[in-house]
Formats: structure tokens, sequence, C-alpha cells
């Protein structure tokens, strides 16, 4: 069995394409049946905002033709609508064997990712596993390098400081604000404008233990979000009038024009005794007038201050980056040998068996003229036929062994095990 | 007879001050009710002082410093009393308070009394230096917090903060940290201030009060009253509190040098 990779990423593929080539969540059980179909023995399909991937164990004899992770994929994207594979093929990434691991590894430590070391990755590819084995597309080459890969991503975590990065927009706001208010229990949180960037935003901010109010030109949407964060609906038309309530502020309307102005924030800061208020703008066009940014104790980010940040963190994070690759490196090694060991396992196995097969035939054969023994002599007997074949099966074995442990795990690598199956005629 | 009227007012006025200083720490509004009505019987005590003083002289009573801080407090009470009743304003009380205790136990220090046993005057100037040295370590932290936020907030201003890798503690930890000490700061300076005075007064009798070390001491007070005052009625914070507190801890630090030596205060 070969474990074989292809996919498209944020630095290989524009969106306009991982778009056209991503699955829904609900789309993912038909086209692992597919891949299936088209001769995959285990398979795995990872598609988020920024990737597209599938992964696959195949026969050897498949693997011979050519490339096929590349076949598999282009069979299954040219099924989907607006896709021809040429296009697709220039920015299509292939691993295979332990190039594959690797990748898969990275991707789990989120040292792939765009914002390296963003956390939602490994869920993703945790639901994706979870998913293909539902679909039992999941076999021991699949189950023994995803989990494996879940707890390298745990061990980088926990051992390099990559889970301290600033993640997400979102997440750069709420680090933001702590450093505004220290801990954000119970600080009071408005969410202008009830899309999905300010649903994550809200749902961290809500985590930390802040109070969430929710305002949107769409009245029903409002209340459904503050609900789903326990939070508090206010009307969009009069939510500038309770601003000195607030200490954070988070907008992502699609307002054309300003919604907050100087003069409404200094005023709200003028009835908050100066207590600084946090101004959060993820709005393209913008939200808040820049001329907030002015007034002291108003701390407005807009998107480019976020991205900078995040963009900034990740600089940093370089060194962090390459302690993590040298953990992926160290855990490709060992499941690669591990592998190897159990690719090797069977035959050792059947030697074995073998061997002491021929020795009991051959000493069934011969004990009768040997006549009567004594205890001793009979356990002297066993003894020493044991000792033979042990002798003999001790030569192949280790170098079998060693040659696994050692050598690239590229099949042709494990010719040994061949031959000596061969030259023993084992099944 | 004048001055025990003028000393009962300044008992008086004294619950005033402590209201004010345990407002720092816990803003009730319970406490107020009390501390007005013995400001206010401070005020009536205060006026029949005044009132006997005249009698006796026949003029109004402006013949020194003493007598002129005693009145000019008694007009600060009256005018405050009067806008209370009219704008129901509490947040003044803070400032106001202290100055009237202040500037009347001033008033009530023109007339010297017996001098005292050594053991308890070592005493008391151990209590005023260790409540005064205990105020300026409060305050010398609330300086050193006020800098960190200055960068803190500069660093937010400019965007250039990266949380992961920031040292400085959050604007808010940094803000309460300046309340609190600048708040202790004040009700041990206060302490100090009062044992102080009192010490002086005792010590030189009426002459302490041309005592220039005193006088300087007095005015440090006077601004840190006002930093307090500003910081709870206004929110005052950041660039400004920071400027403020700088300044007082100035202030503080030349009332030091001046009493550099203190040998000669302890009686052998």
């Amino acid at each position: 069995m070969r474990l074989l990779l292809a996919g498209v990423n944020h630095r290989t593929a524009p969106v306009a394409l991982r778009e056209k080539l991503a699955y829904r969540s609900e789309e993912i059980p038909a086209a692992l049946v597919e891949l299936q179909a088209l001769g995959a023995k285990e398979a795995l399909i990872l598609s988020t905002c920024n990737r597209v991937e599938i992964a696959a164990a195949v026969d050897e004899e498949f693997a011979a033709e050519g490339f096929p992770a590349d076949t598999l994929l282009e069979n299954l994207a040219t099924r989907r609508q607006g896709i021809v594979f040429e296009e697709l093929r220039p920015h299509l990434y292939r691993f295979e064997g332990k190039d594959a691991i690797r990748h898969l590894f990275r991707v789990a430590a989120s040292l792939d990712s765009m914002i390296v070391g963003e956390p939602q990755i490994l869920g993703q590819l945790k639901e994706a596993f979870a998913q293909a084995r539902d679909q039992g597309s999941i076999g021991s080459v699949l189950n023994a390098v995803l989990p494996r890969a879940f707890s390298v991503a745990k061990r980088i975590r926990s051992e390099t400081e990559i889970g301290r990065n600033t993640v997400s927009v979102s997440h750069a706001a709420v680090e933001l604000a702590r450093e505004i208010f220290g801990s954000l229990q119970k600080k009071r949180v408005l969410i202008v404008g009830a899309g999905k960037m300010s649903e994550g935003a809200a749902r961290q901010l809500s985590n930390a233990g802040a109070e969430i109010f929710v305002t949107n030109r769409t009245a029903e949407r409002a209340a459904e979000m503050a609900q789903f964060f326990r939070g508090q609906a206010i009307p969009y038309e009069t939510f500038p009038q309770r601003l000195a309530e607030l200490d954070i502020v988070f907008t992502s309307s699609a307002a054309p024009a300003y919604v907050l102005t100087r003069e409404m924030v200094r005023r709200a800061l003028d009835v908050r005794k100066n207590h600084p208020i946090f101004l959060i703008d993820i709005a393209v066009p913008r939200n808040i007038d820049p001329a907030v940014q002015d007034l002291e104790h108003a701390f407005l980010y807009d998107i480019d201050d976020l991205k900078r940040l995040a963009d900034r963190n990740l600089r940093e994070r370089q060194d962090v980056a390459e302690q993590a690759e040298q953990i992926v490196s160290d855990e490709v090694e060992r499941l690669e040998a591990k592998l190897r060991e159990r690719e090797v396992g069977p035959v050792i196995v059947s030697l074995q068996e073998q061997l002491e097969a021929i020795r009991q035939d051959v000493l069934g054969k011969h004990r009768a003229r040997l006549g009567v023994l004594t205890a001793d002599q009979e356990k002297a007997l066993e003894a020493l036929t044991r000792a033979i074949v042990n002798r003999i099966a001790h030569g192949p074995i280790s170098e079998i062994r060693r040659e696994a442990a050692e050598q690239a795990a590229a099949p042709q690598d494990a010719e040994l095990a061949s031959v000596v199956r061969r030259m023993f005629r084992l099944r | 007879m004048s001055v025990f009227w003028l000393r009962t007012a300044a008992a008086l006025y004294f619950c005033g001050l402590v209201y004010a200083l345990i407002y720092l720490f816990r803003k009730s509004a319970r406490l107020f009710r009390p501390a007005l009505v013995a400001f206010a019987a401070g005020t009536i005590f205060h006026l029949v002082s005044i009132a006997e003083l005249w009698a006796e002289t026949g003029r109004l009573p402006l013949n020194n410093f003493y007598e002129t801080s005693s009145v000019c407090a008694f007009l600060i009470a009256v005018l405050f009393l009067v806008a209370y009743t009219r704008y129901q304003i509490s947040v003044f009380a803070v400032c106001i308070f202290p100055l009237v205790f202040f500037m009347t136990m001033i008033g009530a220090t023109e007339f010297p009394i017996p001098k005292w046993s050594s053991e308890l005057r070592n005493t008391w100037l151990i209590v005023h230096i260790s409540t005064v040295l205990i105020g300026y370590a409060a305050l010398i932290f609330a300086a050193t917090a006020s800098v960190y936020y200055l960068l803190q907030e500069r660093q937010l201003k400019r965007k250039q903060v990266t949380p992961s890798a920031n040292r400085l503690p959050p604007l808010g930890t940094l803000d309460t940290i300046i309340s609190q000490s600048m708040n202790a700061g004040f009700v041990f300076i206060t302490l100090g201030t009062i044992t102080g005075v009192i010490w002086a007064f005792i010590e030189s009798g009426t002459e302490w009060i041309g005592n220039p070390k005193i006088a300087f001491f007095l005015f440090t007070w006077v601004v840190y009253l006002i930093m307090i005052f500003l910081r709870v009625s206004a929110g005052w914070r950041g660039r400004r509190i920071a400027w403020l507190a700088v300044t007082v801890l100035g202030c503080s630090v030349i009332t030091w040098a001046a009493h550099a030596t203190l040998g000669s205060y302890w009686q052998r």
C-alpha cells in the first residue's frame, strides 16, 4: 500500500480556483465513494477555505501507473462544474509516502496555514478524518498516519510557542482587547453588523467572558445572534447613544458611510470618564471615522492594522516554526520506521512459521528411528533442532529489520523482504 | 473660648475628611449623609467661633494668617453647603471636605498649647515620619505605573503592540494599580500631614506657620488633593494624570530633601 496526497492551497492557487474546487461538508461522503470507485483503498478529503486536498492509500500496482493521486483528483475535480484539469494542474502539489506523511503532519500542526499556528485547521482535519471513517474509507495506512498527525500537532502546540500566535483577525482583536482591558470578564461588547466575521469575534469575546450586545440593520438577525451568545440586541437606529456603556465595539456592517463619528465617540468618552474604549472596524468601506484615533483613550484598529499584526506575529514566529519543523521531521522518521517494520512484520512471521513447520515435519519423520529417549534427551533434541532453525532464521530476520529501520520508505527499498519471501517460498 | 469652638468645628470637619478618604476606595453613597451632617454641624460651630472672636475684639477676626485661614475655610464650607442644597452635587466633597478641615485646623493653631513629654513627642514623630514614608512609597508606585501606562498607551495608539511579545501589563490593570496606590498614598500622606502640622504646632507654637518646609509640605498635599479630585470627578487618566503624579512625586522629593537632617528633631 502506498500513501498519496494531492491538492491546492492558499499559496499555490488563487481563491477563484479554490472556491470552485472546494467541497461542502455534505458533498464529501459522495466524493469519498467516488474515490473508492476510482481505485483508492483508503481516502480522505480535506476541504477548507484555504485548501482542498485528498489523501489516499492505493495498491502498489495502482501506484505504479504514473502519478495516480493526480488521476484521482483529476477524475474527482473534473466532475465539478467549471474545472478544466489543465487549468488546475499548474496549481497542484503532490506528495507520496514519507513526503505525504510530512505534509499531513505540517498541515495538522498549522505549519502550512495562511497564519501559522492558527488552531482551526486541526479541528477541520479531525472532522475530515471522522467523516472518512464514517464512510468506511479509512484503513490501516490512514489510521496510522492521521491519529499520529493529531498527536504531533498537540506535541508541537505544547512544546513550542506556536499556539501563542495571534491566529486570525478576530483572534488578533481579542488579544489586543486583553492588552487594553486585561481580563475581558464582564466587559461589554457591541457587535455592529451580524455577519460571519463578527460571529467569530463574538464567539471569542464571549468565551473570554465578555457580555455581547448586537445591533444590525435587520433587527431579526441581531436578535438571533444576540440570543445565540446570551446577549442583548440593540436597535440599529439608537446604538450610538449607548456607546458610553460599551467597552469594545466591533463593526463589520455594509453601511456606505461612517456609522460612528469622532463626535459620538468623544461624547461617549466624556460620559465614561475616559475609561478606554476599543474600536475594531473590519468593514470595507470603513464604519468608523478614522479621526476617532486622535481621541485620547479611544483605540481604533481597522482591518489592515489587524492584518499587519497577524503578519508581524508570523515573522516573529519564524524560529518557533523551525523548532516545529524539527519535531515534524523526527515524528515522520518515527512513524516511517514503524510503518516499515509493520510492512516487513508479516514476512518475518511467515518465515518463522515456515521454518518451524519444516522443523516439526522433519523431526516427526525421524523421531521414531531414535527409539526410546529419556526426558532429558527429549528436551535436548528439541533444543538442538530449535537452535539450528533459529540460527538460520537470525541472519535474514535481522537484515530485513535493519533494512526497514534504515532505508527510505519507497517500496522498492523493501526489496530484501520480497527476496526472502521468494527464497523461502513464503506465501 | 472661641478656639474651643474652632477645635470642635475642626473635629467635626475631620469626619468629612474620613468620608472623603473612604470614598476613594468604596464609592458608597451611604456614608455621605452622616458626613454632610457632621460637616454642617462643624460649620455652625465654626460660625460660633468666628462670631465670638468678633464680639470680643469688636471687628471681623482677620488679624493674622490663622484667622484668615479659618474665615476662608468657613466661607468655602458655606459655599459648598449652598451649592449642595441647590445642585445636589456631592463629588466636590472629596476635595472640599479635606481642604476645609485643614484650613480650620491651621486656624485652630493660633494659641500654643502646653509642651508634651519627650516620650510622646518621639512616638508622635515616628508615627508622622512612617505615615509619610508609606505615602511616598505608594506615590512612587503610582508614578511608576503611570509611566508604564503612558508607554503601553503609546504603543497601542501607534499600533506597535504585539500581544504575544508584549511585556507591559494591560492598560486596565495599570489603571487599577494607579488608582489604588494613589488613593492609599493620599490617605497616608494626609495622616502624615495632620500629624506633622500638630507636631510642628506643639513644638514651635504659633511660629510653625512660618516654616518653609512645612509650607511646602502643605503645598505638596494640596497638589495631591487636586490630583485625586481630578481623577475621581473628571476621570483624568493617561497622560494628564501621569504628569500630575510625577509633579506630586517631584514636590514630595523636595519636601523629603528639605527634611534631610532629622537628627535635631529627636529628643534624647
